[in-house]
């Protein structure tokens, strides 16, 4: 009887921890499977939303927009609008105060290559009422980047003083763009003078290109001690395949430099800031920054089309710190307002012994100097991003469009 | 014991279900679990090579041209580096081919795409090609199908400022000649007097024509009819007489501008007669000429009448199906338009058996801005009026986008089946490294 009995508790508690140990098991393999489950439907939300913004062309109009979405409303399919795009309150730079005004500017990019594109933020769509119009809000967070496919890198050769050597390399994202025609227009201006000139060369096997602007073949230019500024933009195109890139001598004169803000996105408003705030001047400033502003519309056919802009400060064309001068508005004409382009400013600083040139550009829509946008939410330290990629177009430079897409609720299936 | 040996086979069992659920539970890679998405990535790298036409261009090369490496460099270079391709061009194949596409050319960079891939299809045409929109023939399935445009040498126009009526004449005959049978301008008002009396000009057919007065308040008047009883009440009868062709032949006639009927115009028969605003050659019939074709086109007894039918209804607005039409038709004239002579809703309870066919802009203030009216006779339809009471100058279009909305001819496209014409474009991706 007591034999049987403990069979009985021995065959018992040896069948519950069985039973337990498998119900362990079998539970693995079912989280595993649910987990991938939610994994694939983040995958393919990921894809959702970002044919939802890029083949939506949204409603910009007003301060509080309806919809949201990319897509240039002229064309069709993957094709995106390059005002749209300046208009993502960027978080890839840090955010830029301006006490003169007293605002914030969203930064796209600031000074690189000589490039700046700091919009209002009150211009800008934020990041928060992106995920409301796109319906995702406290439920996925999420992170667009929109950069151009090739890469036109633009240095300028140090070791050449006696006048400007530019080298170009042009990168795909697989491999260099070998044979690549490369379209380029150069600025420039100094004490004497001040031109524009376009011309054509192209890549070699490795997809690098060498200028030489010596009076040769090309116009003599020398950039030592700052005698002389230009801004350099090229475009490259091989088999349909579009990129473009540029470089701009920005140099801080002893009088300072220029920052361009856009003021207003609606009235194309743009100030003309003498160094200060995250620009601080310091006290090597010395006197008054002069400059010339002018603004270039860029169709496809890259023959740029000068439009004059407008004085909205008056008096001569100057900044000065010390004389209450910080910043100087000007305005893009109406007309030109709705077509990509850039703004080109010469600064120059003068004494009796010398001048220092700099200059500066600012694109009027992302894709007419290659600029890349960030926007949205950083993915890094969450648990599982999808991410997905389209190949898109911004006025007709090819751009790659990445969507980082992740839950905020959690994946837990237990617990 | 017996129950121990139990138990063991017991769990021996749950151990073998165990592992057959495990064994046919098999979970995905990750790599399929988040994939990319590389049918829309091929896709949208095709669309991208293809902007200016630059793959368009390429795929109808022969496979020697340097034009096939240029576009392997672009096609690697925009894909990153862990992405491998082929692209394959596929001539498609028309009329009796036993195969509907056949192998052209391929590019690669790797053997094999592995066994996760994933393609799309881009269907290309030479620039050699042309498409052509062919629409139907107003007229094709019935009677009619004549346009007749007013474009008399020898009258004056009003309420066209800034334009003539022979540069509008011409004008529509662009907009309207692909939609008719046959388009005759009426180059003189001898012509018009003749189509008048049901002679053709050219062998068209007189009977339910089109009939559009590109002389806006104008309207020419043949030579013969400068006498009584057509001048009596200062032309009126000439209106009145207009009215009943317009009835007897099942005209549409189409007054593009203002007030219809407003002036007669002859420059030669009336050469001493000015319109009151110095313009010679025109005598201002006022508002009798509308009444009187009116009565004409209802058949009624001549009785002249000064009344206005027309209201000022200021900014209008073109109606749903005119709206339709002008995506159908590619028409775009602006949908917001002045009127200061809409004709009032009142004149269908004046002319019973007027109706409206066709309102071009939606009513307003009790007018109808712009309309096409039907006499009916039962249900049949005998004359027509469109009559566009919008403030000077014409818009043209208005009138070629009333006309197609009500005879609504139908669009054919051409096919797309020219031969060796069409290439189809496949580009598969494949994904390595990772897992």
């Amino acid at each position: 009887m007591v034999s049987s009995t403990i069979d009985h508790m021995v065959s018992v508690m040896v069948f519950l921890g069985a039973l337990l140990l498998f119900i362990g098991l079998f539970n693995q393999t079912i989280q595993t499977a649910i987990l991938y489950q939610r994994h694939r439907y983040l995958a393919t939300k990921c894809s959702d939303l970002l044919d939802n913004t890029l083949l939506n062309p949204g409603s910009w109009s007003g301060s509080i927009p309806t919809s949201f979405g990319l897509q240039d409303p002229e064309f069709k399919q993957y094709t995106l609008s390059p005002f749209s795009l300046m208009r993502l309150l960027s978080s890839s730079g840090d955010r830029v105060y301006y006490d003169k005004t007293g605002k914030w500017y969203s930064n796209v990019s600031w000074g690189i290559g000589g490039g700046y594109l700091l919009l209002q933020e009150s211009g800008c769509i934020d990041y928060l009422t992106a995920s409301k119009l796109l319906g995702i809000n406290g439920t996925y967070g999420f992170q667009l980047t929109i950069t151009p496919t090739v890469n036109v890198a633009i240095v300028e050769d140090k070791s050449v003083t006696d006048h400007l050597r530019l080298n170009i390399t042009v990168m795909g994202q697989g491999s260099p763009l070998a044979g690549a025609s490369v379209n380029y227009l150069i600025f420039w201006a100094n004490s004497t003078t001040g031109d524009l000139r376009a011309n054509t060369t192209k890549t070699n096997a490795v997809g690098f290109v060498l200028l030489d602007f010596d009076g040769n073949d090309l116009p003599k230019i020398e950039v030592s001690q700052n005698q002389t500024a230009y801004t350099f933009i090229a475009r490259v195109s091989l088999g349909g395949l579009r990129g473009v890139g540029y470089l701009s001598r920005e140099t801080v004169t002893k009088a300072g430099n220029i920052i361009p803000f856009i003021e207003s996105y609606e009235n194309g408003t743009i100030l003309l800031a003498h160094k200060w705030g995250k620009n601080d001047p310091g006290k090597e400033c010395q006197g008054a920054l002069h400059f010339n502003a002018t603004f270039y519309v860029l169709p496809d056919n890259f023959s740029p089309i000068k439009s004059d802009v407008l004085n909205l400060t008056g008096g001569p064309w100057l900044v000065n710190y010390g004389q209450e001068k910080p910043f100087y508005a000007v305005q893009i004409p109406p007309e030109a307002r709705n077509e990509a382009g850039f703004l080109v400013v010469t600064y120059w600083r003068e004494d009796e012994n010398e001048y220092e040139y700099g200059m500066v550009v600012m694109p009027w829509g992302i894709g007419v100097i290659g600029l890349s946008v960030v926007f949205g939410g950083d993915p890094r330290g969450q648990e599982w991003v999808a991410t997905d990629v389209r190949q898109v177009l911004v006025g007709d430079i090819a751009y790659q469009a990445k969507f980082a897409l992740w839950s905020l609720e959690g994946f837990g299936v237990v617990g | 014991m017996m129950r121990t040996i139990e138990v063991l086979l017991v769990i021996i069992i749950i151990l073998g279900a165990s592992m057959i659920a495990s064994f046919f539970a098999v979970l995905p890679s990750p790599r399929e679990v988040s994939p990319l998405n590389l049918r829309r990535l091929a896709f949208t790298t095709l669309q991208v090579l293809d902007v200016n036409y630059s793959l368009s261009r390429i795929v109808f090369m022969s496979p020697n041209d340097p034009a096939w490496n240029e576009l392997q460099i672009a096609l690697s270079a925009c894909l990153p580096p862990n992405i491998i391709y082929n692209l394959t061009v596929y001539e498609v194949q028309s009329g009796n081919a036993t195969e509907l596409y056949r192998f052209k050319m391929s590019i690669s960079n790797a053997e094999s795409l592995g066994i996760a891939s994933d393609a799309a299809s881009y269907l290309v045409a030479s620039s050699n090609v042309t498409f052509h929109v062919i629409p139907e023939k107003i007229g094709t399935s019935g009677v009619g199908g004549t346009l007749y445009i007013l474009n008399c040498s020898d009258a004056r126009g009003w309420w066209i400022a800034g334009y003539t009526a022979q540069s509008l004449a011409q004008d529509l005959k662009n907009l309207l000649e692909p939609y008719f049978k046959t388009t005759v301008m009426v180059q003189n008002t001898t012509d018009f007097g003749k189509i008048l009396n049901n002679n053709t000009l050219q062998g068209e057919v007189v009977q339910n024509a089109v009939v559009i007065n590109t002389f806006g308040e104008a309207v020419p008047i043949p030579t013969e009819y400068c006498k009584p009883p057509y001048s009596n009440g200062n032309y009126a009868n000439y209106s009145y007489f207009l009215g009943q062709q317009v009835r007897r032949y099942n005209w549409t006639w189409a007054s593009i501008v203002g007030y219809p009927f407003y002036y007669v115009s002859n420059t030669i028969s009336l050469k001493d007669s000015q319109n009151g605003y110095g313009i010679y050659g025109m005598i201002k019939v006022d508002k009798p000429g509308m009444n009187a074709f009116l009565q004409g086109l209802d058949n009624e007894q001549y009785t002249p009448s000064s009344a206005s039918v027309v209201g000022d209804v200021g900014v209008v607005q073109l109606s749903p199906q005119v709206l339709d039409s002008c995506n159908y038709y590619g028409i775009y004239p602006s949908p917001n338009q002045t009127s200061t002579r809409a004709i009032q809703k009142s004149i269908l309870s004046t002319y019973p058996n007027l109706t409206v066919g066709l309102l071009i802009f939606d009513e307003k203030s009790g007018c109808y801005p712009g309309a096409l009216y039907n006499h009916r006779n039962g249900t049949k339809i005998e004359g027509s009026l469109l009559a566009l009471g919008l403030t000077r100058t014409p818009d043209i279009r208005l009138t070629a986008i009333g006309l197609l909305s009500y005879f609504k001819p139908r669009l054919y496209a051409s096919e797309y089946t020219a031969a060796n014409a069409t290439r189809l474009v496949v580009l598969q991706l494949g994904l390595v490294g990772g897992v």
